[in-house]
């Protein structure tokens, strides 16, 4: 329990002082995962041979005085729609149910790379279709702080699982607020990196022009490791981007906010908000004006249809992409009299209520006839929104808003309701209809839930985002919370 | 926007996927919800913007078309991973239903 609470800079400066072994941490994570996981469920494997026989290869190496990559010995958890090469991928889809990965994704090789331990397969929604980790094919995920309640999604797993001290941090992907909203509801931090910036090789695409990896870690400094370790340019990408050499300092060289400018979006306050997420959320502006920054209230006035064209690009280019699962390669394949047969039934039977319902959506707004009057309509809303965000960026550094409307909520309470769920993503998806990075920040709690709040800052200005972040997480303590303590 | 009224037989059909009776009545509704929801976009002026496919300054890459080894091991895994197979080859049901040979 004691080392799965190290946060990853603590467990390597001790792992480099050889204070601990890298068997200890792994150790420390594996009892902490069967104290809790059966009731979390974050996870869908543990690797545990595997993990313990990584560690001992870190252990070994280091008291042998070699050189050590920077997560060596790091206990890291992956969302399951990573491929691993030879581990099972399934994308929490029941067509995918036996499925091994052939190769590694490109953010599972850089990993590996740096000497990480990869403790598991993480729980997600069905497809990575939903808010809340419900439809995932093998049972929901449980949110830490109140197992009644979930935690968010699609990415419920890898928040769950930091959260819960299960591992140190861990990735997952996010498309319109995958990342930022589960780890708001579980009280961690989860960035949402520049479209582009992180490779895409080896993902199982939802919607292809939205999804971005990105880390989820319980310290901003964390998130600034991870993604410095995953990013950058990859032959296997062509959207991925070609980067300057980054160091972790200059991410974190903050040293405070004085004269940054810091615009609140009056669109992100709005009715129906939780009173009492809407405080924590002015606590912030408030703490951080006091230290010096330049507040100022901005608009985004197409805020009110960014979800609506998110609800028509999502779905179209998912039902696009998930035309692959025909059980022609890979996955399931049933038999029906007809060629046309066999993909209905493989697909009828493969996929669940979620996805069969975004693949029918997406397949209408490209239909002959309806095309124009939503695709494109909502491609071009995009640019409006785009165009938005880049005359707010030119005027302030980063946007602060809060991350979610909501706290964690009842399991069950939104599964017949897709708008109602939908809602849940509104302050998340513009930035990925936009392509910008957004990072979500622990900020207390209400009526003993997490609160996030959410920076959003200009293209490939991730830099910004650490600094103003990891300034807050030196001043306050909320980060430190474990679910585990109360 | 009018209401839309949904085929969702025709629907199924070109996404290809078998839908239960039950299954149609569930989302059938929940579809017109939504087609009812994101219709709000046609109150947007958009007559002076060209659509975003993609966001990116990123322009297209070009590569020799050189022909790479697999490595085997990949390989062996994705050969594995097929639903169908004789010996390492993919079995696929045939794409045409009345042959003339």
């Amino acid at each position: 329990m004691e080392l799965s609470n190290l946060t990853i800079a603590e467990a390597k400066a001790k792992l480099v002082a050889k204070e601990i072994s890298a068997t200890d941490l792994v150790s420390d994570c594996v009892k902490q995962i069967e104290a809790h996981d059966e009731e979390v469920h974050a996870f869908l494997e543990v690797f545990k041979d595997d993990a313990f026989a990584q560690a001992r290869i870190v252990d070994k190496k280091r008291t042998a005085g070699e050189e050590l990559p920077e997560l060596a010995g790091i206990p890291i958890g992956i969302k399951d729609n990573l491929l691993m090469a030879g581990k099972r991928a399934t994308a929490g889809a029941q067509i995918l149910e036996h499925h091994t990965a052939a190769y590694d994704a490109t953010v599972v090789k850089r990993l590996k790379d740096a000497g990480a331990v990869l403790m598991g397969r993480l729980n997600m929604d069905d497809a990575a279709m939903g808010s809340s980790t419900e439809t995932s094919h093998f049972g929901p995920t449980k949110n830490p702080w109140d197992l009644s309640r979930v935690p968010g999604g699609s990415s419920g797993g890898p928040a769950a699982s930091t959260a819960s001290r299960c591992v140190l941090g861990a990735f997952g992907t996010d498309t319109g607020g995958s990342i930022r909203q589960p780890a708001s509801l579980c009280g961690v931090v989860g960035m949402k990196p520049t479209y582009g910036r992180v490779s895409r090789y080896g993902m199982i695409a939802l919607s292809s022009s939205l999804d971005q990896i990105g880390p989820f870690a319980r310290t901003v400094e964390d998130a600034a490791t991870l993604l410095r370790i995953i990013e950058g340019r990859d032959e296997m990408d062509a959207t991925s981007s070609y980067l300057d050499e980054t160091t972790l300092a200059e991410f974190l060289k903050f040293e405070d906010v004085k004269g940054l400018r810091i615009g609140v979006p009056k669109e992100y306050f709005i009715d129906g908000m939780e009173a009492e997420v809407e405080k924590r959320v002015r606590e912030v502006i408030a703490l951080l004006e006091s230290h010096g920054a330049e507040i100022s209230e901005v608009s985004l006035p197409r805020t009110n249809v960014a979800l609506e064209a998110y609800y028509i690009i999502q779905p179209a280019e998912a039902s696009s992409n998930l035309a692959r699962y025909d059980g022609m390669r890979y996955g399931l394949r049933a038999t029906g009299e007809s060629l046309a047969d066999t993909y209905k039934i493989t697909r009828g039977e493969g996929f669940g209520r979620e996805v069969k319902r975004s693949i029918m959506t997406g397949t209408f707004v490209l239909s002959a006839g309806y095309v124009d009057a939503y695709y494109k309509k909502a491609l071009a809303v995009r640019q409006l929104i785009r165009e938005d965000f880049d005359k707010v960026l030119k005027s302030v550094d980063v946007i602060l808003t809060p991350t979610s409307p909501t706290t964690a909520w009842p399991l069950g309470d939104k599964m017949n309701d897709p708008i109602k769920m939908y809602l849940a993503d509104i302050f998340t998806v513009s930035v990925n209809l936009a392509g910008l990075p957004g990072i979500s920040i622990p900020c207390g709690f209400a009526n003993g839930l997490p609160v996030g709040f959410q920076l959003i800052g200009k293209a490939f200005d991730e830099a910004t985002l650490f600094r103003v972040g990891h300034f807050y997480q030196s001043i306050t303590e909320w980060h430190k919370a474990s679910p585990w303590d109360k | 926007m009018n209401k839309i009224v949904v085929d969702i037989d025709h629907l199924a059909d070109l996404a290809r996927l078998e839908l239960t009776d039950e299954e149609k009545a569930t989302i059938a509704p929940q579809l017109e919800s939504i087609l009812a929801y994101v219709g709000k976009l046609a109150e947007v002026d958009t007559s002076e913007v060209s659509p975003a496919a993609y966001i990116t300054e990123a322009k297209n890459v070009f590569r020799a078309d050189d022909i790479k080894e697999c490595d085997p091991e990949i390989r062996a895994r994705a050969v594995e991973a097929f639903p169908k197979k004789v010996g390492s080859a993919l079995s696929v049901p045939g794409i045409f239903e009345e042959r003339t040979e």
